[in-house]
């Protein structure tokens, strides 16, 4: 087959030579140049490399490398094998034969924007835009991405509105809202989202339950739940097996401590998305909710394999132990989270509950501390603080930090009745062993009432943290990247 | 993606009518047509053969399952389409094909007209200079260059055929080249890039049929059929853009005297309408990927379309998407499967690897498995047979199938699909990995003894901790590291033992480190226990060493020992006048090879 068609391919046509030679009154048939581009398109389109490669290339040894379309799919195909800069060098080709075309410029500069010369590509998009006579959204986007990465925010941001405008294309609207979020306006990334979804639920356009994700996980950064709730359940309408959005779904489910709803979306989820560390330290934690805490434990391990610095894991693996005594083994955890994050005041507090019992009343003093002075308005390191002096004969220790307990407690506007309760028992307590010093009954309450107090705190520690919300949004950020590869 | 007792179901609605491997026709849907050709009822099917791409071109008739005719072309087919021409009887539809810039008509498989695309404007200055060279009124070295500088202005692709042939040319063949050439008017011709047909006056099926041809300077063009003059000459692009919309894939509905869409789908991405008395067309919608194959509903003018993202879509008749379905893998080819007696109409997509999917709307009803993906497919009436189903593979097999008579597909079981999912959800369990005995004994013994296990660690670690502190101060102070970065001599120092023994050769590299000073005055000597090893240069001096560079030293070091024992080695550089070793190293001599010593 091959060897038929080089036969051909070797400059003209050669029937038409001796044709004209025989009938020189007859004008000799030549092939048009652009002659075979519908066959190369053909096979392209179809991802027939392979053979689109070999009749590219008898086409530009027919044409000595003159053929614009031929060095144009050339290019595609060698940008889709990762191979940039030479399909760079193809479209330059294109664009010396044919300087008028402004696909010609526009893949130049894609090339460019893909090597990472966002500078170049920069100046080749706006020569393209110079060429183009009408305004083209494909530009305006691809000037907004190249002024993101330059860090002109503000330039990006016009160019993306641009795009948004004329081509109402879902990429322009993702990457224009990524802006406003990255900018923090959440505001105005949460309209674009609106518009967005507005213009393309509707149409069943691939990207609907995507974007209808990214908002309803907008409006979760917003608190608005009723709000994200119902796009996260427009987008699971949409595709049932949208894992972000089941994700997203199923945290907001555990934040309301409907642990077997959320996983059931877990489950789905977890089919697509097997891999995900925060799908599995959200089911840990719904395990741990319904007490199961092997099972927890199994899943937050599996977690920690697949992200071993993520505090959050971290975290809700040093509660996990802790609620199964194990404090050795959480005392490793804790300290690990600390390690990577080191500002976060709840981390402190149960590392000083987790030294009180290994028995290390020094360092538990030091985090109760440390913890106090990361978060000073936090109600509960006072109250765990108090319970802890208490526990070691510091009365008056104890009582301050019962008094600034006190203090917090009433600017404090939710207050869950636990701590008030554990706070009773604790300053009755401490009056009734204030007074009767030498009473051994009365200090044996008091440590019961200590005991019950420091599991009722710790689980209020555990409903503000565990859900991680943060990293199924970070995810879906690379996945976008991906695609516009 | 289906389990293997639906697709055995699937199959049961197809009969394997002819299966000829051998067949080797490299073709594709637009080139194969369906055509009562001797008007006797018995439906032929033609096809154009690529050949290898570029010779060996045929136009093949197959009757039945046997091949009937071949006719050899003259160039690579781009479309081929059976259409009635004219009102004589007997009805006998004419064959159009279509390649390079030429439609060729055969009438009873002869050919009858041959029709050529109207030459396109050159420009003056081209043109005045292929005069002037006629009239040899400029050297041929002077016409060449000022066609280059033209080329420039102006571009390749804007250039006559002549011209651009000339500009490919090696410089010895130009002269002829030109000889042969400039006696005759310079062309320049556009080529046919598809072509599909349009009723002129009557809907019916043997109705008389315009031919619409679409080219590659992005040009609709509709012919008349008995005359072949250009009844509509629809611009694709608008005359100031500066990229060529060129079509790819056309389709038409309605009839050209009344009412008609065509719609074309560009190489640019675009999907573009053009209706009865337009001169340009009207984009509808700007694609996100590249467009394979495209089928246009006659119901309601809805456009289906496969494209390279591995979706297939579906716009309406303004260009709105009404729906959007992913693909198992990338499309090939797309044929409309027209079912009167199920008033429906699917459409047959067929994919890379040989899987052939039916859909009905977006719902799939079928999928038929080949062999090899199939290039080129068709769906009408062949031999007496109504409903049949024609595929050329990639390979060039040919098979054909009919649907049995009986078939019924299920067309309403659409709901089911989406409700099969959540139910499958409920039965996934999650793969929590169970716990051990011992582990929950651990747990147990863990919680009895945390105290004493978090003071035991805390203690070794510290111990752990002081044991390394310990040993790098000895060794900074031993200066026994293989590095030495204080005082006047940064140094590297590696070392390699080479060979199986008894005798070793060992290769001691040493670098300067320092920024630009120079080290000189050093040596390597080796410490070693003289019962087991001898060395041939125990000492070695080492010469003026040049930042940056690395210096190899070597030496040969011999196992004397009666026992298959080893030993270590100590490598230190020392410097005139200073007792101690500006760096050393401990090497552990491989145990020598036992067969050796013998």
């Amino acid at each position: 087959m091959d060897s038929a068609r080089t036969e051909y391919s070797n400059g003209i046509p050669a029937r038409s030579v001796p044709k004209s030679r025989q009938d020189s009154t007859k004008a000799p048939e030549l092939q048009a140049v652009e002659g075979r581009n519908w066959l190369l398109h053909r096979h392209y389109s179809r991802k027939e490399f392979g053979i689109c490669k070999i009749l590219v290339q008898e086409e530009l040894e027919r044409t000595r490398g003159k053929h614009e379309y031929a060095n144009y799919i050339q290019g595609l195909i060698l940008r889709h094998e990762g191979k940039i800069q030479e399909s760079l060098e193809c479209f330059q080709i294109c664009h010396s034969l044919n300087q008028r075309n402004v696909d010609n410029i526009k893949q130049v500069a894609r090339s460019l924007f893909l090597l990472g010369l966002h500078n170049v590509a920069l100046e080749a998009y706006l020569e393209a835009q110079q060429v183009s006579k009408t305004p083209d959204w494909d530009i305006f986007h691809n000037l907004g991405e190249c002024w993101l990465r330059l860090g002109e925010h503000g330039k990006a941001k016009e160019a993306l509105r641009q795009a948004v405008q004329l081509g109402r294309h879902e990429r322009s609207y993702i990457a224009l809202a990524n802006m406003y979020k990255m900018e923090g306006e959440m505001q105005a990334a949460i309209d674009i989202y609106k518009a967005a979804v507005e213009l393309f639920f509707l149409r069943a356009s691939p990207d609907s339950a995507q974007l209808a994700t990214s908002l309803g996980l907008l409006y979760l950064q917003e608190g608005k739940y009723q709000h994200a709730l119902e796009k996260l359940g427009g987008a699971l309408a949409r595709d049932p097996q949208c894992a972000q959005a089941l994700l997203a779904a199923g945290a907001m489910m555990q934040n309301h401590s409907d642990y077997d709803v959320a996983l059931s979306k877990y489950k789905i989820a977890a089919q697509s998305w097997p891999e995900s560390p925060a799908l599995w330290n959200n089911v840990g934690m719904c395990f741990y909710g319904k007490k199961k805490f092997v099972a927890s434990l199994s899943c937050l391990k599996r977690a920690h394999y697949l992200s071993p610095l993520d505090w959050d894991i971290l975290f809700n693996l040093g509660l996990v132990h802790m609620a199964t005594q194990q404090y050795a083994s959480a005392f490793h955890f804790l300290s690990a989270a600390i390690n990577l994050k080191p500002a976060h005041a709840g981390t402190f507090l149960l590392l000083a509950i987790t030294l009180r019992h290994l028995e290390d009343p020094d360092n538990a003093t030091e985090a109760f501390k440390q913890a106090s002075f990361l978060a000073p308005l936090d109600v509960s390191v006072p109250l765990n603080f108090a319970v802890f002096l208490e526990s070691q004969g510091d009365l008056e220790g104890a009582s301050l930090q019962l008094v600034r307990f006190q203090d917090l407690a009433q600017v404090t506007p939710q207050i869950s009745s636990e701590l008030l309760q554990t706070s009773s028992q604790l300053s009755k307590s401490l009056n009734s062993r204030l007074l009767s010093d030498t009473s051994s009954k009365a200090s044996a309450t008091g440590t019961d009432a200590n005991d019950k107090s420091h599991i009722e705190v710790e689980a209020q520690v555990r409903v503000r943290n565990h859900p991680i919300d943060s990293s199924p949004e970070s995810e879906p950020r690379n996945n976008l990247a991906d695609d516009e590869v | 993606m289906m389990s293997s007792p639906r697709n055995l179901e699937y199959e049961q609605l197809w009969l394997n009518a002819h299966t000829d491997t051998r067949a080797a026709v490299y073709t594709f849907s637009s080139c194969i047509t369906l055509a009562d050709l001797n008007a006797d009822g018995d439906f032929k099917l033609v096809v154009a053969d690529l050949g290898t791409g570029s010779t060996n071109v045929k136009l093949k008739v197959y009757k039945g399952t046997s091949l009937h005719s071949e006719t050899a072309l003259l160039d690579v087919p781009t479309g081929v389409t059976s259409f009635y021409m004219d009102l004589n009887e007997p009805r006998m539809p004419a064959i159009a094909v279509a390649s390079g810039s030429n439609i060729y008509i055969y009438k009873n498989m002869r050919p009858y007209f041959k029709f050529s695309l109207p030459s396109m404007d050159i420009n003056p200055l081209e043109k005045d200079l292929w005069m002037q060279v006629r009239d040899e009124q400029i050297e041929h070295g002077v016409f060449i260059e000022l066609l280059n500088n033209l080329r420039a202005e102006i571009g390749f692709s804007q250039m006559s055929t002549q011209s651009q042939h000339l500009l490919t040319l090696d410089s010895s063949n130009t002269s002829s080249f030109v000889q042969q050439n400039c006696k005759f008017p310079v062309k320049r011709q556009t080529v046919v890039t598809c072509m599909t047909t349009l009723k002129k006056a009557l809907a019916e099926e043997t109705a008389v049929s315009c031919l619409v041809v679409g080219t590659e300077s992005s040009e609709i063009l509709v012919l008349d059929p008995e005359a072949f003059t250009i009844l509509e000459k629809i611009k694709l692009s608008d005359e100031d853009s500066t990229t060529l919309a060129v079509p790819a894939v056309l389709s038409a509905c309605g009839l050209h005297a009344v009412e008609f869409r065509i719609v074309a789908a560009c190489r640019d991405g675009s999907l573009r309408l053009a209706r009865r008395g337009w001169t340009e067309t009207k984009t509808l919608v700007q694609l996100p990927a590249q467009p394979v194959a495209m089928t246009i509903s006659p119901d309601n003018a809805s456009i289906t379309i496969a494209l390279m993202n591995q979706t297939l879509q579906c716009y309406s008749k303004k260009g709105k998407l009404q729906w959007m379905i992913n693909l198992p893998a990338a499309a090939c080819a797309l044929c409309p499967v027209p079912l009167p007696h199920q008033s429906a109409t699917l459409v047959a997509v067929s994919l890379n690897g040989g899987l052939l999917q039916l859909y009905n709307g977006r719902q799939l009803v079928d999928v038929i498995k080949a062999p090899q993906s199939v290039s080129g497919l068709v769906f009408g009436r062949f031999g007496q047979e109504e409903n049949a189903l024609i595929m050329f593979t990639v390979d060039g097999s040919l098979l054909v199938k009919i649907l049995k008579r009986t078939a019924h597909f299920n067309l309403n079981g659409g709901g089911n699909t989406a409700s099969v999912a959540p139910g499958a959800a409920q039965q996934i369990k999650l793969q929590i990995p169970k716990k051990t005995r011992l582990f929950l004994d651990q747990t147990m013994r863990e919680r009895d003894n945390c105290v004493m296990m978090h003071r035991t660690f805390q203690r070794d670690l510290f111990q752990l901790r002081v044991d390394v502190a310990r040993a790098c101060v000895k060794a900074l102070q031993s200066c026994n590291n293989p590095v030495s970065l204080e005082g006047a001599e940064p140094l590297k120092l590696s070392a390699q033992v080479l060979g199986l023994g008894p005798l070793f050769k060992m290769v001691i590299s040493l670098q300067n480190i320092s920024a630009s000073s120079m080290i000189q005055g050093l040596g390597i000597l080796f410490h070693f226990d003289d019962k087991m090893y001898s060395m041939d240069k125990p000492f070695i001096n080492v010469p003026l060493l040049v930042p940056g560079l690395e210096y190899p030293f070597e030496t040969m070091i011999r196992n004397i020992s009666e026992l298959a024992l080893s030993d270590q080695v100590r490598v230190l550089v020392v410097k005139d006048g200073q007792s101690q070793p500006v760096l050393a190293a401990i090497i552990n001599m491989p145990v020598c090879d036992l067969l050796g010593m013998v």
